[in-house]
């Protein structure tokens, strides 16, 4: 007993904090919570019940049959706090209480009381963006008793479609494709998703108002190169070698040793002036291009590296340009929830 | 003399042929013009008859995809330099070649020469078409040479004789060297030729070969 005390006193302490915006205006109501801070239970009862006959707000009504129910549990009238708690439910269906704040016994009369009513609480909608045609939006409510529940989306130029039924207690997500019938993205709007839970006579329902946008599907860039590899140089610089200089002394040498042995023999030895000239302007040349850096040469493995290269970059452009074609062609959709006004029913 | 004939039209046809190309097709093609100075070695007949020169000459190149052509004019004031041989004369030669480019380093070449003598009787005018390869190879940047050898086919001599199908000979060496980027080049070039020309007075046939051994060494305009 003096442990649920304490936790009605915790309670009772962040209370006002818990109302949020809203206020308690009502003075009977006000005297009632007072007395409940006072621990003066029975005071906090009667003062409870009289303020419910009196003209109250929604909120404040809620809050009056909330008191109830902690004054229940408090003093240990579960069936009369699970009574109060249904009454809080059915009018503030998203109503919860803080698991760290609350009495177990308040919190276990809360519980059964959520199994006693149908409601279908905490609606969620996703915020998404995806392609029109390649993803979905998320769904998700909490129905409390096995009922059969519909949800659809209103709104618009859309009319109604039925968008998920099923017969469910519990949890329950579902996935939206946000298409028509036709297989068309939702026209852009604002919507009402709605669900509605039936069991026999009793039914419930609830929506959330979402909005829809649509947007251009981002395209592709064009690569001008592939992540991991790069162009090589065309050309390569050969290490120095004599070869230049060699090959002018057996060029020059061939000339000069054909001119001697072409020489015919009645005209006398051939004259080496003329051919030992030019082939002295070439050793030189050789010598001195042996000395020199070598000019640069075409480098096969590299040209044909970069070629292949060039050659998977167009192919990916080109896979990259029918993509883009294609994206062009889709719809970037954006659901967005919003603002809920008013609670379910 | 028929030779002289032929190689006048031939150099006329080639030099209409490469005016006659529009300017944005000769940009795709390599010209290169340029005077040169000849000096010269001449022999005739025997060790007696033994000349020497120098002289002017022109060589024009040309470059067109695997072909290309090399014209060259040249005149060589030659003096004697033996006893025996007592006058001088002028040889004005035009060497013509055509070449293609085959693989590697190798190109065919086809072409023609002719000599001319003057006075006329100094010395023997000679004709004749050539063919052989030529294989070139590039020294360093810019620097490349060339040696070409091949026979001389048809040969016509202004005092008559003949050569065996293998009796005329050709052989050369080439040297180019590119400076200012390639806009002038260094020439240098070597030319030796044999005629083993055979004359018949009625007593039998007697040898009477020619030789010449050309050096020319000048710069070109590279357009």
């Amino acid at each position: 007993m003096h442990r649920s005390t304490s936790w009605l006193v915790a309670l009772a302490l962040v209370l006002p904090a818990a109302a949020g915006a809203q206020t308690i205006r009502n003075p009977t109501l006000r005297r009632a919570q007072q007395a409940f801070d006072n621990l003066d239970y029975r005071q906090a009862l009667t003062i409870a019940i009289s303020s419910l006959r009196e003209r109250l707000t929604g909120f404040e009504r809620a809050r009056a049959y909330e008191l109830l129910g902690f004054t229940y549990s408090g003093m240990d009238s579960i069936l009369k706090a699970v009574d109060a708690f249904k009454q809080v439910v059915l009018i503030e269906p998203e109503r919860d209480l803080d698991p760290n704040r609350t009495s177990p016994k308040a919190l276990s009369a809360f519980q059964v009381a959520l199994t006693q009513i149908l409601v279908v609480r905490q609606l969620r909608v996703d915020s998404v963006s995806f392609i029109g045609g390649q993803g979905a939006v998320g769904i998700r409510y909490t129905v409390t008793q096995p009922s059969r529940v519909v949800t659809r989306v209103t709104g618009g130029t859309l009319g109604s479609i039925r968008i998920d039924s099923t017969v469910a207690n519990g949890q329950v997500n579902i996935r939206w494709p946000a298409r028509m019938s036709s297989g068309d993205p939702v026209p852009a709007g604002t919507y009402n998703v709605v669900v509605e839970a039936t069991v026999g006579q009793n039914s419930f329902s609830t929506s959330q108002p979402i909005r829809i946008a649509h947007g251009a599907v981002d395209t592709l860039p064009h690569l001008t190169s592939l992540p991991g590899y790069t162009y090589l140089p065309e050309t390569e610089v050969p290490p120095k070698s004599w070869r230049p200089m060699g090959l002018a002394l057996v060029y020059s040498g061939i000339a000069l040793a054909g001119t001697s042995a072409l020489s015919h023999g009645n005209l006398g030895s051939a004259s080496m002036r003329e051919g030992g000239m030019i082939g002295g302007g070439i050793v030189l040349a050789g010598f001195v291009m042996t000395l020199k850096k070598p000019a640069p040469q075409p480098a096969r493995g590299n040209i044909l590296y970069n070629s292949l290269l060039r050659e998977q970059i167009a192919g990916r452009n080109t896979e990259i340009a029918q993509e883009n074609t294609r994206r062009r062609q889709q719809v970037a959709l954006s659901v967005v929830p919003l603002p809920r006004i008013g609670g379910g029913r | 003399m028929s030779g002289g004939r032929f190689g006048g039209l031939a150099v006329c046809a080639l030099g209409a042929l490469l005016t006659a190309q529009p300017l944005n097709r000769l940009s795709a093609q390599h010209v290169s013009v340029g005077p040169q100075i000849a000096f010269g070695d001449y022999r005739e007949v025997s060790s007696d008859l033994h000349y020497r020169g120098t002289g002017l000459g022109v060589k024009a190149t040309v470059l067109w995809k695997k072909f290309s052509a090399d014209v060259v004019l040249s005149k060589v004031k030659y003096k004697p330099r033996t006893p025996a041989a007592t006058a001088n004369f002028d040889a004005s030669e035009v060497d013509v070649r055509l070449r293609y480019y085959v693989t590697g380093p190798v190109s065919a070449e086809l072409g023609f020469i002719n000599r001319k003598m003057d006075p006329e009787f100094e010395a023997q005018s000679v004709g004749a078409v050539t063919l052989g390869a030529r294989m070139a190879y590039v020294l360093g940047p810019g620097v490349h040479m060339s040696l070409n050898g091949g026979l001389l086919f048809g040969s016509k001599f202004s005092g008559g004789g003949t050569t065996s199908a293998l009796g005329a000979l050709q052989l050369g060496l080439g040297l180019t060297v590119d400076a200012l980027h390639g806009r002038v080049l260094v020439t240098g070039d070597y030319g030796f030729q044999r005629f083993s020309r055979k004359t018949d007075d009625g007593s039998g046939a007697l040898p009477a070969p020619i030789q010449q051994s050309l050096g020319r060494v000048g710069f070109a305009i590279a357009f």
